[in-house]
Parts: structure tokens; C-alpha cells; sequence
């Protein structure tokens, strides 16, 4: 993961309802679009960011997407932290495997997410919570 | 006082209006921000009409939809498999290029679901195709015309 990652600086949104989801996806949308961020990477950033906020309302109840601006020397990116208190995820590996769902989905979510952005991490701890940190680049 | 029967139940109103009958076609708005409890009602509300209109297709316009997430996908399936039952078709339209390939890319596939520019194109296959043999219309979003399966391909890991 790039060295850029994380919450410092970025700006912060409570997820707990579907309009929260509308709320993340229009802010990414428009740091991205001012960002010079192709139309179809901005599709990509807006449908991974969904993905991962559906799953925090999900199987979390709650929790917090922080976002903003980084660089890799000149090309500017989009960070994304989302962060919730959930029961968290037994197997990782599992859960990243495409149709794999405890919750009746298509288990398209966490695996999808992963090929849309290019950079991803996730962090879980069972009864602590999970973190997906990930970045989009505007190469 | 008026009162039409579609706009009685509660949950309905805003759903009964987004759903058209155009020849064989049902055709039914999906609205931007969909909810649970409205894709509840929504279903129920498409089998009813393909009832009373004795539709062959239902069209999942999704022209008002721009972040179509799994969500959406899980919504599709749904429709398509309850619809099947029916003896009707899926076709969806209103997508556009850039959320299709997205979608590909997502890992979503919908085997059943037929994906039309617009309006007019699901017109024209309505009126080709007529009714449909439930074994030989198995299209999936990664056989369309405009997304090769190389397209496919190239977004598996
Ligand atoms: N924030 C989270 N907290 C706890 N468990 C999670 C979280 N996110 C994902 N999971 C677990 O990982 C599984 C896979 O998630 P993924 O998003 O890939 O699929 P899904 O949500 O089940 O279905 P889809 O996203 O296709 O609707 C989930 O079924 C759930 O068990
Ligand atoms: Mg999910």
C-alpha cells in the first residue's frame, strides 16, 4: 500500500443510511472529477466506494469513510478509509473471493472493489471491526 | 374523492407510476435511489401487471440510475428469476457504456437478463422475437454485442 494511505487530513462521513452512501459517492465523484479523472474511472471509484459502504450498513450497522487527495510524485489519487465497530470477518481471503456471501448477495462487493481501485487492503478483526483502505490512481 | 386502487397501499405510491405498459413490453422506471422496501413492492407490482397486461417482456429502464452497484445487480437477478416464472423476459436499458463495463468489471454477470441500448431497440426485439423459449434466450451481459468476451476476459484475475 502506497505511503500516502490514510486519515489525516481527509474529510470524514458517518455511513449508517442509504443516503450516506448517495453523500460519499457524490463527494468522491466530484474530487474526482476536479481531479481530471476519466468518465470511467469515475464510474469505477464510485461503484467500489458503494460496494464497501453497502457492506458497512450491511454487516457493521455503522460506520465512517474518510477521503481525500494524495500523490505519487505528480499523479494525483483518491484515498479511501472506511472504517466500522462490526463483528468483523473470520476469513479475509474468503470474503475476497468472488460469490462468496453471508448475506445473500452476489459476493461481488469486497473482490470487486478490489479490481476496480488499484491499490486495496483490508483489515479485520473478528468482534473488533473492519478497515478497507484503498486508492484510485489518475494515472 | 378518487382514489385508484394502484395508489391505495402506502409503500406503492411513487412505485405504481414508474410502471408502463407499451405493446409486449412492461416498462418499469428503476428509480435512482431504490430501497428495500420499495424492491418489495416494486416486484410485486410487475407481476400484477404483467398479469393484467399479458406482457412478454418487463424493461428495467435504468436511465435515471448512475451508480448501479451490486445492489443493483442482486435487484436484477431478483426480477429476472421472478419474472422467468411468470413466462416473461428481462431486458434491461438506459445503462450507460461506462457503467456496463464497470459492472463487468465489478464481477457481476446476469445470466438471463438481456441488455438493450434503449427503448427503441427493445421495441424491435419484442416485436422479432415475439415469445420467448425459455432455453434458447440465455444471454448474458458478457455476450452482448457491444461488450466482446475478450472484454470479459481481459477483467477476470
Ligand atoms: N464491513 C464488514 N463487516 C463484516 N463483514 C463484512 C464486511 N464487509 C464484508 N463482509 C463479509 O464479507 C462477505 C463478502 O462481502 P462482499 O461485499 O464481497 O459480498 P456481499 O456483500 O455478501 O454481496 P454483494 O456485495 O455482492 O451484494 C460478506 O457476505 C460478509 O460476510
Ligand atoms: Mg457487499
Amino acid at each position: 500500500m502506497h505511503k500516502s494511505v490514510g486519515i489525516e487530513g481527509a474529510t470524514r462521513i458517518l455511513v449508517k443510511r442509504d443516503a450516506d452512501i448517495v453523500l460519499v459517492c457524490q463527494r468522491a465523484r466530484s474530487l474526482a472529477a476536479d481531479l481530471k479523472f476519466s468518465g470511467n474511472d469515475q464510474v469505477a471509484l464510485v461503484i467500489a466506494i458503494s460496494e464497501i459502504a453497502r457492506n458497512i450498513i450491511l454487516y457493521a450497522g455503522e460506520g465512517e469513510i474518510f477521503i481525500k487527495t494524495v500523490f505519487d510524485g505528480d499523479t494525483p489519487g483518491i484515498c479511501i478509509v472506511a472504517r466500522d465497530q462490526g463483528a468483523g470477518i473470520s476469513d479475509v481471503s474468503l470474503a475476497l473471493q468472488d460469490g462468496y456471501s453471508t448475506g445473500g448477495g452476489l459476493g461481488v462487493g469486497l473482490p470487486g472493489a478490489r479490481r476496480l481501485m488499484d491499490e486495496f487492503e483490508i483489515d479485520s478483526k473478528v468482534g473488533q471491526g473492519t478497515t478497507v483502505a484503498m486508492i484510485k490512481w489518475n494515472r | 374523492m378518487f382514489m385508484d386502487d394502484d395508489f391505495t397501499d402506502d409503500a406503492m405510491s411513487g412505485v405504481a407510476s414508474t410502471i408502463q405498459k407499451l405493446e409486449d413490453l412492461l416498462l418499469v422506471t428503476v428509480p435512482r435511489d431504490l430501497m428495500d422496501d420499495q424492491v418489495l413492492s416494486l416486484r410485486r407490482e410487475v407481476v400484477k401487471h404483467i398479469r393484467l397486461y399479458n406482457s412478454l417482456w418487463v424493461l428495467l429502464d435504468f436511465s435515471q440510475v448512475d451508480i448501479c452497484d451490486s445492489y443493483f445487480g442482486r435487484f436484477i437477478q431478483s426480477m429476472a428469476n421472478m419474472v422467468r416464472l411468470t413466462g416473461a423476459r428481462v431486458i434491461i436499458s438506459g445503462l450507460q457504456d461506462a457503467v456496463i463495463e464497470t459492472m463487468v468489471e465489478l464481477g457481476m454477470t446476469l445470466p438471463d437478463v438481456r441488455a438493450v441500448l434503449d427503448l427503441d431497440e427493445a421495441l424491435a426485439m419484442s416485436r422479432t422475437n415475439g415469445k420467448v423459449d425459455a432455453d434458447t434466450s440465455e444471454t448474458e451481459l458478457a455476450e452482448l454485442s457491444f461488450l466482446d468476451s475478450s472484454t470479459f476476459d481481459f477483467f477476470e484475475v
